[in-house]
């Protein structure tokens, strides 16, 4: 299925494979509301190396996309993002995201550094250009070739005919491909996937997941944001488990679905169809309310009175984190 | 899609339009031809002018039976409607020749000063909409918005009298009105161009607010769509996020919008011309209510407002050209 | 640690309003209401406090550049212009509230109509309206003044006839929506008739909007009134209105006396702008659209 000159493959200069690419540091943002105020991601610490498909997994409203966009800088006004988030450079010195400022975001991170593809790709085209002309623009601001639009294209799964399209004539299928197309082409050393294979059939699914791996397996890094815990499974090095703004559970991917330390992030685990079926009882809170201690406690089967603390993430046995008072042990029964 | 394929329906569309605009023509030609009737004004004695006052009354009535004064109302009515479309606009009382001839002489004067100040309305406001919306909030768009909001309560001629004070009498950088150099015997282009430059810039300083302040708000609700953000999350420079992504899609409804403001500008280049003494349909139009020419008024009236009415399905086609989404014949 | 959790949000809240209250438009919606508020007592007063002879003329003071004594210096006439300035004032909110009155009438009934009836009613109505619309309002006012000879009575008759179109619009949208409403669809459904859900039910709805509409439009009727008078075709030259002073004051400016032509346009900058500025924060209050934008 790929072609050896495939254009999507990295060229630029890469942090070593292994080492850190991005180290996210109790990352919190807020939004500031007329009589309100949400706190859409918490204390939220996790490391990205170079070469590592990292999955963050959740259900909707849980902050995931929030997340990609204050690393990109790309927030509202009335957000308020505070911690650190350090991108390594191979030849220069770490950039901290948070308080580089836009202008160093626009000219030196966006696009080359970190790449994103949005969610809803429907109203993240410009309704009056082609995705060839996307494609050539964004290839061209980045010093590359703008025939590698076509390359760019097959890469993706879609018909360089349909490169001549006005968003509004693509199906969701074909829009979701452009947009992952559209950020492949600065070529990206880490790239953030905001649910990537949304409105895409099977074979499409596996192709674009089959895609991300790839990129990963030739020393690039990606962050692939979803709810299809199978797609993680998939391609995932490690799982981040997302739950009410924070990070309840980070492990290797193997160890997550084989034996999951957080209730919920086993609870999440259950409700697939391949295994029990069962769905999460109860409600995700409200972000305008959340509990002082573990905002999983009031749907966990586990809680006892120290739950109204709340739990910090601390190591668990074979490596990774969870943040819980009382882990599920590997071998102990539920 | 191709663009000549989405225009194919732009005949179908003018034929809509003009079945729409005809008769609503027609019934305001017949509401003003109503209120000129109304007029307490003997079109005979105008006509006769000082002569009036002299004439006996035989004459004026000898007057009165050739233009037709006193047949029915609709009868002078269908007379005076059957020669507008045959393209005889009638006798201006006023000026004593032809509305015609009025209109050939001076409508040229008044399209070069609303059409040089409409291209300098639309590039600046444009630009500093555009700037202003990218660092929205920032101290430009404070102070644009300030300005803005600052001159759309100035009265036009009241800008214009103030410019003169500054610009004409306190600095002697321009001339304060009329064309061409009162010394001069034939019309230079370069010695009009200085004339016209306190004109055309008070008549766009007092259009461009309006302009300015829809463009910094429709480009600074553009720059929080989805596309504009999926630009900025690729990398592209701020030029090209701002004027090739958040402007184009900005512009689109600005365009149809620039028709509808036109009868604004027609009004404000009256005002304009009167205050800088310029020989175009704004002085006329002004003698002929002062002489209740009806003939010349509702000529200047209708024709000016077809002239709109052309520009406003110009803009629309230009929209549907511009716009890939919009289908004309759809 | 967990006073802290629930303390940030409070503190961000706090920061916010204390930001808000000391936005720089907050300080112009005073300085607005008091300049309006010395405009309409100064205008209301006058006569009783500072009265003026409509006709006198001082021949030996013409044209004296701002004193103490003549604090806009006197026209070509010798008069006072901001003594007359006062009375010009009051003369052009006199007219354009009026006349925005008329407007506001007119355009209510037109829209009222359009937007209860619907259907083909309300298609021929809009055509029409849409067709005024691009009918240049001077030219048109020009014509309605020429034709019933400069007065008072013309000025408000051309103001009302071209200034009608956007209330028509505003009251038919309005009307429009609220049609879809459940709680018209209720109340037709209880029995009530088509007189008593306008009244009742659509009337509350569309008054505050009207009156929005009536106040924006002041400005824009002043501003139509002192163009006409400037033209020389609005109210009658001796009356001391502010369009009339500006005209008059022409030939002085080219003489250097700029105060008797700049002085009276500035009054209607000042208080258009404070009328202006009041009826954009009542918008602001009026439309949830703007109050939305604080959200995310």
């Amino acid at each position: 299925m790929t072609t050896t000159e495939s254009v999507s493959a990295p060229a630029s200069p890469r942090v070593a494979a292994g080492q850190p690419l991005l180290t996210v540091d109790r990352l919190g943002v807020e939004f500031r509301l007329r009589d309100t105020t949400v706190r859409a991601v918490s204390d939220l610490s996790l490391t990205v190396r170079a070469g590592e498909l990292l999955a963050i997994v959740g259900e909707s409203g849980c902050g995931k996309s929030v997340l990609a966009h204050a690393l990109l800088g790309l927030l509202p006004g009335n957000a308020t993002t505070t911690g650190h988030a350090v991108l390594h450079e191979p030849d220069s010195e770490p950039v901290d995201l948070i308080t580089c400022g836009q202008r160093h975001l626009a000219r030196r991170v966006r696009g080359r550094r970190l790449g994103l593809v949005p969610q809803s790709p429907a109203t993240a085209l410009n309704p009056v250009r082609t995705g060839r002309r996307l494609l050539a623009e964004t290839l061209r601001a980045h010093g590359r070739d703008r025939a590698d639009a076509e390359q760019l294209a097959v890469d993706v799964g879609l018909d360089p005919t349909d490169l001549d399209r006005y968003p509004h004539e693509l199906s969701g299928g074909m829009a979701q491909r452009l947009v992952t197309a559209l950020a492949l082409a600065p070529d990206p050393a880490l790239l953030i996937a905001d649910e990537p294979t949304t409105g895409l059939d099977r074979p499409l699914v596996d192709h674009t997941l089959d895609l991300l791996r790839r990129r990963c397996d030739n020393g690039s890094a990606v962050v692939l944001i979803t709810h299809d815990l199978a797609a993680a499974q998939r391609v995932a090095d490690t799982v981040a488990v997302m739950y009410a703004s924070r990070i309840v559970e980070h492990r290797d991917t193997d160890q997550l679905f084989t034996a999951p330390a957080h209730p919920y992030a086993s609870a999440l685990l259950d409700a697939l169809p391949d295994r029990a079926f069962r769905p999460v009882p109860g409600d995700p809170p409200m972000l305008t309310a959340l509990p002082p201690g573990c905002a999983f406690a009031p749907r966990c089967p586990r809680r006892t009175d120290a739950c109204t603390d709340r739990p910090e993430p601390t190591p668990v046995t074979g490596g990774g984190t969870a943040a819980c008072h009382h882990p599920i042990l590997p071998g102990a029964t539920t | 899609m191709t663009r000549s394929g989405r225009l194919a329906g732009a005949g179908a569309v003018v034929r809509r339009r003009l079945l729409v605009a005809v008769p609503v023509l027609a019934a305001t030609s017949v509401g003003m031809f109503a209120l000129g009737a109304a007029s307490p004004v003997d079109p005979a004695k105008q006509y006769a002018g000082a002569a009036a006052f002299t004439a006996s009354e035989e004459n004026l009535a000898q007057i009165r039976a050739n233009w037709g004064v006193d047949d029915p109302l609709p009868v002078q009515y269908l007379r005076w409607i059957g020669n507008l479309v045959q393209g005889d606009l009638g006798w201006s009382t006023s000026r004593h020749e032809p509305v015609a001839a009025v209109l050939s002489d001076r409508a040229g004067w008044t399209l070069l000063l609303i059409g040089v100040t409409l291209a300098l309305v639309l590039v600046g406001s444009l630009l500093l909409g555009a700037l202003a919306a990218y660092r929205r909030g920032g101290l430009f768009d404070r102070g644009l918005r300030a300005a803005a909001y600052a001159v759309e309560s100035m009265p036009v001629f009241w800008l214009g009298l103030a410019a003169i004070a500054v610009f004409a009498l306190a600095l002697g950088w321009f001339p304060a009105g009329g064309l061409t150099d009162v010394t001069a015997t034939s019309t230079s282009w370069a010695d009009v161009a200085h004339h016209l430059i306190l004109p055309v810039g008070v008549l766009a300083v007092s259009q461009a607010p309006w302009f300015v302040l829809f463009v910094r708000d429709a480009v600074a609700e553009s720059m929080r769509d989805d596309h504009v953000l999926a630009a900025r999350a690729r990398g592209l420079p701020g030029r090209t996020i701002l004027f090739g992504h958040a402007l184009r899609t900005a512009l689109l409804p600005f365009l149809t919008l620039v028709g509808t403001h036109l009868p604004e500008l027609v009004g404000g280049a009256v005002l304009v011309e009167t205050v800088f003494s310029l020989p175009g349909l704004g002085a006329v139009t002004v003698a002929a209510a002062l002489g209740s020419d009806f003939p010349l008024l509702a000529a200047i009236t209708l024709v000016t407002t077809a002239v709109v009415l052309a520009a406003n399905l110009t803009t629309d086609l230009a929209y549907a050209a511009a716009d890939p989404r919009v289908r004309l014949d759809g | 640690m967990a006073d802290l959790a629930t303390r940030q949000p409070l503190l961000h809240l706090a920061r916010s309003r204390l930001r808000l209250r000391l936005r720089p438009g907050q300080t112009g919606v005073v300085i607005a209401g008091l300049v309006l508020l010395v405009a309409v007592a100064g205008s209301l007063l006058a006569p009783l406090v500072w009265p003026l002879d409509q006709s006198a003329v001082a021949l030996d003071q013409t044209r004296l550049a701002p004193s103490w004594a003549h604090l806009a210096g006197t026209d070509d006439l010798g008069r006072d212009v901001a003594h007359r300035a006062v009375y010009g004032l009051r003369v052009s909110l006199l007219v354009g509230a009026v006349a925005a009155l008329v407007a506001t009438v007119l355009g209510g009934v037109v829209g009222g109509i359009a937007g209860t009836l619907g259907g083909r009613v309300d298609r021929i109505l809009m055509r029409i309206v849409d067709t005024i619309a691009a009918m240049p309002h001077l030219l048109l006012g020009i014509f309605i003044v020429a034709m019933l000879r400069p007065s008072l009575g013309a000025v408000i008759a051309s103001v009302g006839l071209t200034h009608w179109l956007s209330t028509a619009r505003i009251v038919r949208s309005e009307l429009l929506s609220l049609r879809t409403r459940p709680f018209i669809d209720a109340a037709i459904s209880g029995g009530a008739g088509r007189l008593r859900v306008l009244t009742r039910h659509l009337l509350p709805h569309v008054l505050p909007r009207l009156a929005l509409a009536t106040t924006l439009m002041i400005p824009h009727a002043v501003w139509h009134e002192t163009a006409l008078s400037f033209l020389g075709l609005g109210l009658p030259p001796h009356l001391a209105s502010l369009g009339n002073m500006i005209n008059d004051g022409q030939g002085s400016l080219l003489t250097g006396a700029w105060w008797a032509s700049l002085a009276p346009g500035a009054v209607i900058v000042v208080v258009t702008l404070a009328i202006a500025v009041l009826a954009a924060r009542w918008r602001d209050r009026l439309d949830p659209r703007v109050r939305a934008e604080l959200h995310l």
